[in-house]
């Protein structure tokens, strides 16, 4: 198994510590938790039904037509009108529904016109609907859900690229440090926001939005993993002269080993530092681009998309833009507590005296 | 935007270059194109021809455009000031030339001179006299004779004369004015313009449409006396003067208040002012038009009072920011109408491109006819107030087919087309595949942003019916792009329609427009031809029986027989059911201060804005009346008006 030494306990147990940076993880990770299971708690798909004796769970299989359940239609079942009408039956067949049964995409009105309606527990619209009768918190649920996702991937995938290719650059110097640096130069100085327009106006609209999501993240991490480079060039430049890493060559340390066992700890309160800051730039770039119309697909919900509905409503509903934009600023305050945590409890300076 | 963006910065090099160029001319120099102008006429013989009286020929039949309904109201009191916006300052007081066809343009040009005649706004192509006192249609040869009135008058008192029409063919057709599409049209719609004497001229078509008459008679002089320095700088030259107007609103120099404000003012000895058709219109002494950029502040200044009338067609407007209980109007201070019109619109729909796989199955399209729910968008997105368009082509009066009405939404005929055209069973997600396993799935492509809530409803429905819908949201230009270069599969777009007599089937429907030899000389399909972009035919629906009768539309002069053509055309079209038909805004609506009046029967047929005739007046005494009690908390009956005299069923 996993087998920490007993510096890095020491960092976690410190982290714990910080109180702040700490309930702000448990936090994420019961929000990240949950969304896992989004399907169960925001769906206008029922989560259990009994239907003449037969038990159903249609939340994550195929559709079922309402004539599976006695209704006179072919197409997918209105789960909250079958448990109106199992209710008045009476017959021992009922229905058990999320929490919130609607779906964010379904045009759900109250009073049979689209428009923005007020948060209402009786209607099960907690944060009201959007200018065309669709749940707000579904849309808000399943778009931070994107947002947040996305976010991780992107973090993960500059990372990654940042790291090798900055370590290696600071590492072995010379020419290959010269030439990789001019790449960057130029590369870095290509507008990211215009190739995504660019891009995005090319790609057909038949890919899935999985695809297309996956695109965005790569055009973005395309553009975005040169930054990091400089960071871990610098500090592994610092490392590589430390007596430590001649000792470690001495005793016949691959590259490899040298790089990511011996340098890459000693760098890692830098790297930990901007690890917020990347989380919330991404997210940030999904919504604006969603604000300007060039993320994802209409009807697909999204932070931006709902911001955008907000401000153009803002006498009118105001709910809209209280609920897309509170929930952007606890994500990023969220994220930033963490980060602030990480980086004091990761802080090599705690553990280290120089002589 | 962008063209506007583009226009400007087309203005700003070519007024940069003219200032370049203006170091080679002699400064104050008095040019006088009179010479230059004969020395045109003479070298267009065809074109300007000079007769006599005695030339005329006798037998024709003089119409004075007697007996039709007045306009206006008899109860309108002329004077008063009337408070209004606009979006951004005039660019130009120029009605051609670069920067000159803005939203402005209506105050000095379209609304507010005169033709010859003007179409009627309340029947079917029948013409009341403006500047001619009566014509004679030849409509065998396709001439329009008229006799000027002879008290008609620039603004500037010099009298209007056929030199002012002859002239305003050498203005029209000179390069000078940078206006290609000006250029154009007067070079190849008319072949001749006659003088007879300084009041009598006939002007001659070169195609004898049956409304070809409109086009003659809807011809507006030029003032040859004002464009005496007409040269190669007329765009700098002519920017802020005020063209001589036949209408009866001026604009003073002391009233252009760069970047704030344009005034109009009425002439208190307008020519026409006690002539049957006018009499009671124009009626307001004062036009004040402020700058107001954002839409939000130009509603927030009419709530004030500051602006008199505002433009209340959006729902949001309507029903949500001046609800019927907003105090001003509960208390009978803003007066809300509603009026219903009958012209061509803008037809809104889904227009399936058959040239692409599957929907080049008639099956296919008759099941998307009928899972498209434009009755839902209609009665919850649109609040019931728009109506449902029936074909491409409503609004052409006789010439709009009488009984066809579009399908319904209705799932059971959409899933037994798409059956019918092999789509039977449904997939994990409830959309339909066939036995290939091809999902029954289009994309709509739309440039209109404002809509992609009425698509994401649209899909929301199709799904019921085991059709997908993929929506594609561009930008307006890349939108129309795609759907000009024949790249969707479905297109959501709308092409502007104008009051023409009947519609335009050959830009639409003809193959010339789907295909580069679409059929070979027997009528079958040729195996080679290739998709014409760049074309209106967005259907790309090529057909030989339906092109001879395009054909022969487009060749035809009878009225009647065009009439049972274009009904022949719209069942063929109807059948093919390659358009789903979307929504008509079959009304517009208005909030207006209590002290805007407008006659009893509040507007005429055809407009599409309350203020496009000038039949309401200003009641200056209400004005003040209505304010103090506003003040002093004196309320009024409220008044919410719906004016349905043209609504169709």
């Amino acid at each position: 198994m996993l087998r920490l030494n007993p510096q890095t306990i020491k960092k976690l147990k410190r982290f714990r510590q910080i109180k702040r940076g700490y309930y702000s993880f448990l936090i994420l990770m019961v929000m990240l938790g949950l969304f896992v299971v989004g399907e169960l708690l925001i769906n206008n798909r029922a989560l259990v039904v009994k239907y003449e004796g037969e038990w159903y769970f249609p939340t994550y299989s195929a559709f079922h037509p309402g004539t599976d359940f006695g209704l006179p239609y072919t197409y997918e079942t209105n789960y909250r009108e079958l448990k109106q009408r199992f209710a008045e039956e009476n017959s021992g067949n009922w229905v058990l529904l999320p929490l919130v049964p609607y779906s964010p995409n379904e045009n759900h009105s109250t009073t049979g016109i689209f428009r923005p309606e007020a948060p209402s527990a009786q209607y099960q619209h907690y944060l009201g609907t959007d200018s065309t009768s669709r749940d707000i918190l579904a849309r808000l649920f399943y778009g931070t859900r994107t947002a947040l996702f996305f976010a991780m991937a992107f973090t993960l995938a500059t990372y990654v690229i940042g790291i090798a290719i900055g370590a290696a650059m600071g590492y072995f110097g010379g020419l290959f440090d010269l030439l990789f640096q001019r790449v960057i130069e130029i590369w870095s100085n290509v507008p990211f926001l215009y190739m995504v327009i660019i891009i995005f106006s090319v790609i057909p609209a038949t890919f899935s939005i999985f695809t297309r999501i996956s695109i965005l993240l790569t055009v973005m991490v395309l553009f975005s993993w040169t930054s990091m480079t400089y960071y871990m060039r610098t500090e592994t430049y610092k490392q590589k002269v430390r007596d430590y890493v001649a000792s470690a060559r001495l005793i016949g340390s691959s590259n490899t080993r040298i790089i990511f066992k011996h340098i890459l700890p000693n760098v890692l309160a830098t790297l930990v530092t901007f690890m917020p800051f990347t989380v919330i730039a991404a997210v940030t770039a999904i919504t604006a681009l969603d604000f300007l119309g060039f993320g994802l697909p209409p009807p697909t919900p999204s932070l931006g998309e709902l911001l955008k509905q907000g401000t153009a409503n803002l006498r009118t509903a105001p709910w809209i833009v209280t609920s897309a934009f509170g929930t952007l600023v606890v994500l990023l305050t969220l994220v930033t507590f963490i980060g602030e945590a990480i980086r004091e409890s990761f802080d090599p300076k705690k553990f280290t005296v120089y002589k | 935007m962008n063209r506007t963006a583009r226009n400007g910065f087309a203005g700003i090099v070519l007024a940069a270059l003219l200032m370049a160029c203006g170091g080679a001319t002699e400064e104050g120099e008095v040019r006088d194109n009179t010479q230059e102008v004969l020395d045109y006429y003479a070298a267009h013989p065809d074109l300007f021809q000079f007769k006599t009286l005695a030339d005329l020929p006798a037998d024709l039949v003089w119409e004075r455009g007697e007996g039709l309904p007045d306009l206006g109201s008899p109860d309108a009191k002329k004077g008063g000031t009337q408070y209004g916006s606009i979006q951004d300052f005039p660019r130009t007081l120029r009605y051609v030339g670069p920067d000159s066809n803005g939203a402005f343009r209506t105050w000095i040009l379209d609304d507010v001179t005169l033709p010859l005649a003007l179409k009627h706004p309340d029947t079917d192509y029948d013409f009341y006299p403006a500047l001619a006192s009566e014509w004679a249609i030849d409509d065998e040869n396709g001439i329009v004779y008229a006799r000027l009135d002879p008290a008609a008058r620039w603004s500037d008192g010099e009298a209007i004369t056929v030199d002012d029409f002859m002239f305003m063919f050498f203005f029209n057709r000179s390069e000078y004015i940078v206006a290609p599409w000006y250029n154009n049209y007067y070079n190849i719609t008319f072949s001749n313009i006659t003088k007879y004497d300084d009041h009598t001229l006939s002007v001659t078509m070169n195609t004898k449409k049956p409304d070809f008459a409109y086009q003659a008679l809807d011809l507006r002089p030029e003032p040859q006396h004002f464009y005496k320095e007409l040269g190669d700088d007329f765009v700098e030259r002519y920017q802020w003067k005020f063209v001589p107007t036949t209408g009866p609103y001026v604009i003073r120099d002391e009233d252009l208040i760069p970047g704030r404000s344009v005034t109009l003012t009425r002439l208190q000895d307008w020519w026409a002012k006690d002539k049957k058709y006018f009499a009671n219109r124009y009626n307001v002494d004062r036009i004040v038009l402020n700058v107001i950029r954002d839409a939000n502040n130009v509603f927030e200044s009419f709530k004030r009072g500051d602006i008199d009338q505002f433009g209340l067609n959006l729902a949001e407007h309507w029903y949500e920011k001046l609800p019927d209980t907003d105090p001003d109007v509960a208390n009978g201070y803003i007066h809300k109408s509603v009026f219903y019109n009958q012209r061509p619109r803008p037809n809104y729909g889904l227009w399936m491109n058959t040239s692409r796989p599957m929907l080049d199955d008639q099956n296919v399209r008759l099941g998307i006819q009928y899972a498209s729910n434009w009755d839902l968008v209609i009665e919850s997105f649109f609040r019931g107030d728009y109506s449902r368009m029936h074909t491409a082509n409503d609004g052409f009066g006789s010439f709009s087919h009488p009984t066809i009405r579009a399908r319904p939404f209705d799932i059971d005929k959409a899933l037994e087309h798409f059956a019918l055209a092999g789509f039977t069973t449904r997939g994990p997600d409830g959309i339909l595949v066939n036995e290939q396993g091809q999902r029954l799935a289009f994309t709509i492509t739309t440039g209109y942003t404002t809509m992609a809530d009425i698509l994401t409803i649209l899909r929301e429905e199709a799904a019921k019916a085991g059709l997908e819908f993929r929506i594609e949201v561009l930008d307006q230009t890349a939108g129309w792009q795609k759907v000009q270069e024949k790249q969707h599969d479905i297109g959501f777009v709308a092409l502007g329609v104008g009051t023409e007599m009947y519609a335009r089937f050959w830009d639409y429907y003809h193959s010339d427009n789907a295909y580069d030899d679409a059929f070979l000389e027997d009528g079958s399909v040729n195996p080679d031809r290739k998709i014409k972009v760049q074309t209106n035919n967005m259907e790309a629906l090529a057909s030989y029986e339906l092109d001879q009768m395009i054909d022969q539309f487009v060749a035809s002069n009878d009225v009647d027989e065009m009439r049972e053509l274009s009904h022949r055309m719209q069942e063929f079209v109807y059948e093919y059911a390659s358009f789903v038909p979307g929504f008509v805004q079959d009304f517009y609506r208005i909030g207006h201060w209590r002290w805007v009046k407008y006659p009893e029967f509040f507007n005429h047929k055809s407009p599409s804005l309350a203020t496009e005739l000038h039949v309401h007046w200003i009641d200056e005494q209400l004005k003040q009346e209505t304010l103090a009690a506003r003040r002093a908390g004196q309320t009024f009956e409220p008044q919410i008006r719906v004016y349905d005299q043209y609504r169709l069923q």
